[in-house]
C-alpha cells in the first residue's frame, strides 16, 4: 500500500513535470534548440505568480493566468532577441546563447528578488483526506488533486490547439519538417513566435504550480528545467503525448525512489532515467526517429 | 612555440620577482598569484575539453564531473590511505581516464543535444553521489588535505607566498598539454579526429574506426582533467561537491567557446580571460560600492552578445562551428 500511496503523492508533481516537458518538447521539435533558457522561464512564472498573489491579492486562477502570460512573453523575447538572430547560424552558438541567457536571467531575478526562498500565501483551501484501501489507510492532499486536475485541464486544452486549431496543425507538421511547412505557405516566423509562447504558457503555469506546492527562489529553475529536459528524452524529444506519459512517470518514480532508496539520490534520479533511455532507447517512449545523412 | 616561451618567462617573472627581495613590499600580492594559479588550472582543463569538443566536435557538458573525481580520488587516498601525493595524483588520472570511457561510450550512440544532456546527467549524478557519501564528507566536503611535497621538501615552504611550486607545476602540465595536442593534431590519429569531426558517416566510411577514435578523445581529456582536479584540491587544500556541478563544466566549456574552439592559444586566453574578468569586476564593485555581484548578469550577456558577434569565439576556427 505504500506503494500507492507514493504513486498518489507524484502525480501532483508529475503532472507539473510534464507541463514543463511539453515546454522543452515543442520548442525542441519545431526550432531544433535546446531550450535552456525554459527552466528561467518557468521561475518567472513563479515568480510573476507570486507578486501577483501577495502584491495585487488576485486569486490563484488569476495569478495562473497572469504568470501564464508572463512566462509565454518572456519565451517570445527570448526568441526575438537572442535566438532568432542566430537561427541559421551554427547551433552550437545557439546552444550557448541560451546557456548565457539562462545565466542573465537567473541572477538578474536573484539581483531583483534576492536570492532567499519565498512561500506562497495560502491562497486555496484544501484538507487531508483519508481513505481506506484494501485495509490500509492512504492519505490525499486535496491540494495535491486539485494541481493534478489543473495540469489535466491545461494539457487538455492544448491537446485541443494542437489537434483542432489550424495553428497547431501547422506546428504538428514543422515539427517534422519546418522546409516543407513553410513552403506549404506558412508563415514560419509566426509559427516559432507560437511555439514560444505556448512553451513559455506552459512553463508559467507550472511555475505557479510547483509555488503553491513548494517553496520558490531565483534558482530554482536550474534543476526543473532540467528534469523537464530529461522528461522531454524519456518521452520521445518531439512527442507531445510522450512527454505527458513521461512526466508522471518521473513524478512517481522519484517519490519511490526516495521512500526505497534515499532521499538524497531523489533529484539524481531523473539524470539516470535520461541517461538510460538515451543509450538504450535513443527515440524514447514513444519519439519519432531522426535521420541522418552525410 | 615562441608564444609559449614568452608565456612562461612571464608567468615565471610573476611568479619568482618576489622571491629575490628587490623592493620592500611584494610586487604581486598572494592573491595575484592565486588567481595566477587558478587561471592555469582552468588552462590546462579548457585545453583538456579541448581535445573532447575541439578535436573531434563533441560538446561535452560533464568535463567539471573528470575534474572533480580526480580531486576526490586524490583527496581519498591521501587522507584515508595515507598514500604519498605524487601516486595519487597520477592514480587520479588514470581513474577519471577510465570514468571517461563509459561517459564517452553514450557518444557512440548519440550526437548533438542530447550528448550534451547526458554528460550533463553525468555530472550532476555524480556530485548527487559526491553529496549523500559518508566517505566523501557529504556536502561540506573534505578539508586538511595534505599539501604535495618534492623530495621530502613541501610545495608550501617554498617560496615566500607557498603558492609558486604550485603555479610551475600546473605551468608545466598546461604547456605539456598545449604541445601534446599540437602534435596529436599533426598525427595520423589527429587527421582520425578532424574527420570525424568534419563528417562522421563520411569517415567511417574512409575507413576511420570513429568508436575508438571518440573515446581516445574523452578519455585523453579525463585524464588531464583529473590531474589537474588532483593537483587543484591540494593547492586548496580542501575539496567540496561544487567541483564536480554544472556550473563548473559550464564554466569550463564557456571558456573553450569564448577562447575559440580548437585554439590551443584560444585555450590560454579564454581561461585566463574568465577567471580573471570576475575576479576584476568585484574589485571595481568594491570601488564603485555596488551591494552585489554584477559578474554573473554580465557574463551571461557577454555569451549572448558573442555568440551574436563572434561565434567561432576569439581565436576560433571557422569549421568547427558548422550546422
Amino acid at each position: 500500500m505504500l506503494l500507492v500511496q507514493q504513486i498518489i503523492n507524484g502525480l501532483a508533481l508529475g503532472g507539473i513535470y510534464s507541463l514543463i516537458a511539453i515546454g522543452w518538447t515543442v520548442v525542441f521539435g519545431i526550432v531544433g534548440l535546446i531550450n535552456w533558457t525554459h527552466g528561467e522561464v518557468f521561475m518567472i512564472g513563479a515568480f510573476v505568480g507570486y507578486f501577483l498573489i501577495t502584491s495585487f491579492k488576485v486569486n490563484f486562477f488569476v495569478a495562473l493566468f497572469g504568470a501564464m502570460i508572463a512566462g509565454g512573453f518572456t519565451a517570445y523575447l527570448l526568441n526575438h532577441f537572442a535566438y532568432r538572430p542566430l537561427r541559421t547560424g551554427p547551433r552550437l552558438a545557439l546552444f550557448i546563447t541560451a546557456l548565457g541567457a539562462s545565466t542573465f536571467l537567473r541572477n538578474l531575478a536573484a539581483l531583483l528578488w534576492e536570492p532567499h526562498s519565498r512561500a506562497y500565501p495560502p491562497t486555496l483551501d484544501f484538507s487531508v483526506q483519508t481513505f481506506t484501501l484494501g485495509g490500509s489507510v492512504l492519505t490525499v492532499n486535496t491540494l495535491q488533486i486539485f494541481i493534478f486536475a489543473v495540469t489535466l485541464i491545461i494539457m487538455a486544452f492544448l491537446q485541443w490547439f494542437i489537434t483542432r486549431t489550424m495553428m497547431g496543425k501547422a506546428m504538428l507538421a514543422a515539427s517534422q519538417d519546418l522546409e516543407v511547412v513553410s513552403l506549404m505557405g506558412v508563415e514560419v516566423n509566426n509559427l516559432i513566435n507560437i511555439t514560444f509562447w505556448v512553451s513559455g504558457i506552459l512553463g508559467g503555469a507550472a511555475g505557479v504550480l510547483v509555488g503553491v506546492l513548494y517553496a520558490i527562489n531565483p534558482y530554482m529553475g536550474a534543476l526543473a528545467g532540467l528534469k523537464g529536459w530529461a522528461v522531454a528524452v524519456l518521452g520521445g524529444v518531439g512527442s507531445i503525448s510522450g512527454a505527458m506519459i513521461a512526466g508522471l512517470l518521473l513524478g512517481v518514480a522519484e517519490n519511490i525512489s526516495s521512500s526505497y532508496i534515499s532521499s538524497g539520490y531523489r533529484d539524481a534520479i531523473a539524470f539516470v532515467i535520461m541517461i538510460i533511455t538515451l543509450i538504450v532507447k535513443p527515440t524514447g517512449l514513444m519519439g519519432f526517429k531522426f535521420e541522418e545523412k552525410v | 612555440m615562441r608564444k609559449a616561451v614568452i608565456f612562461s618567462l612571464v608567468v615565471l617573472a610573476v611568479t619568482f620577482v618576489d622571491s629575490l627581495d628587490l623592493t620592500r613590499d611584494y610586487i604581486f600580492p598572494s592573491y595575484f598569484k592565486h588567481i595566477l594559479f587558478v587561471s592555469l588550472a582552468y588552462s590546462v582543463l579548457t585545453l583538456s575539453l579541448n581535445i573532447v569538443s575541439g578535436f573531434i566536435g563533441q560538446v561535452s557538458l560533464g568535463h567539471a564531473a573528470f575534474f572533480g573525481l580526480g580531486g576526490y580520488v586524490s583527496a581519498l587516498l591521501t587522507q584515508v590511505y595515507q598514500a604519498p601525493f605524487w601516486p595519487s595524483f597520477l592514480l587520479a588520472g588514470v581513474i577519471a581516464a577510465l570514468v571517461g570511457i563509459p561517459l564517452g561510450a553514450p557518444a557512440l550512440r548519440i550526437r548533438g543535444p542530447f550528448l550534451v544532456v547526458v554528460t550533463y546527467g553525468f555530472g550532476e549524478v555524480f556530485r548527487f553521489i559526491a553529496i549523500n557519501l559518508d566517505i566523501t564528507g557529504g556536502p561540506a566536503g573534505l578539508p586538511g588535505l595534505i599539501t604535495p611535497a618534492i623530495g621530502g621538501v613541501s610545495f608550501s615552504s617554498i617560496g615566500v607566498s607557498g603558492k609558486e611550486v604550485f603555479i610551475v607545476v600546473m605551468l608545466v602540465m598546461a604547456l605539456f598539454l598545449a604541445f601534446f595536442m599540437r602534435q596529436i593534431g599533426e598525427s595520423r590519429v589527429g587527421h582520425a579526429f578532424a574527420a570525424i569531426r568534419e563528417d562522421e558517416i563520411a569517415a567511417a566510411a574512409m575507413g576511420v574506426n570513429v568508436a575508438y577514435h571518440k573515446l581516445l578523445a574523452f578519455v585523453l581529456g579525463a585524464f588531464f582533467a583529473g590531474l589537474t582536479g588532483s593537483l587543484f584540491v591540494h593547492y586548496l587544500s580542501f575539496i567540496s561537491p561544487d567541483m564536480l556541478g554544472s556550473n563548473e563544466s559550464i564554466m569550463i566549456l564557456t571558456m573553450v567557446v569564448v577562447g575559440g574552439t580548437l585554439s590551443i592559444t584560444g585555450s590560454f586566453v579564454g581561461a585566463f580571460l574568465l577567471t580573471v574578468l570576475p575576479e576584476a569586476l568585484r574589485y571595481l564593485k568594491d570601488i564603485v560600492g555596488l551591494s552585489y555581484d554584477p559578474w554573473l548578469v554580465l557574463f551571461g550577456l557577454l555569451l549572448v552578445i558573442m555568440m551574436r558577434v563572434k561565434p567561432q569565439g576569439i581565436l576560433g576556427v571557422d569549421t568547427v562551428f558548422r550546422r
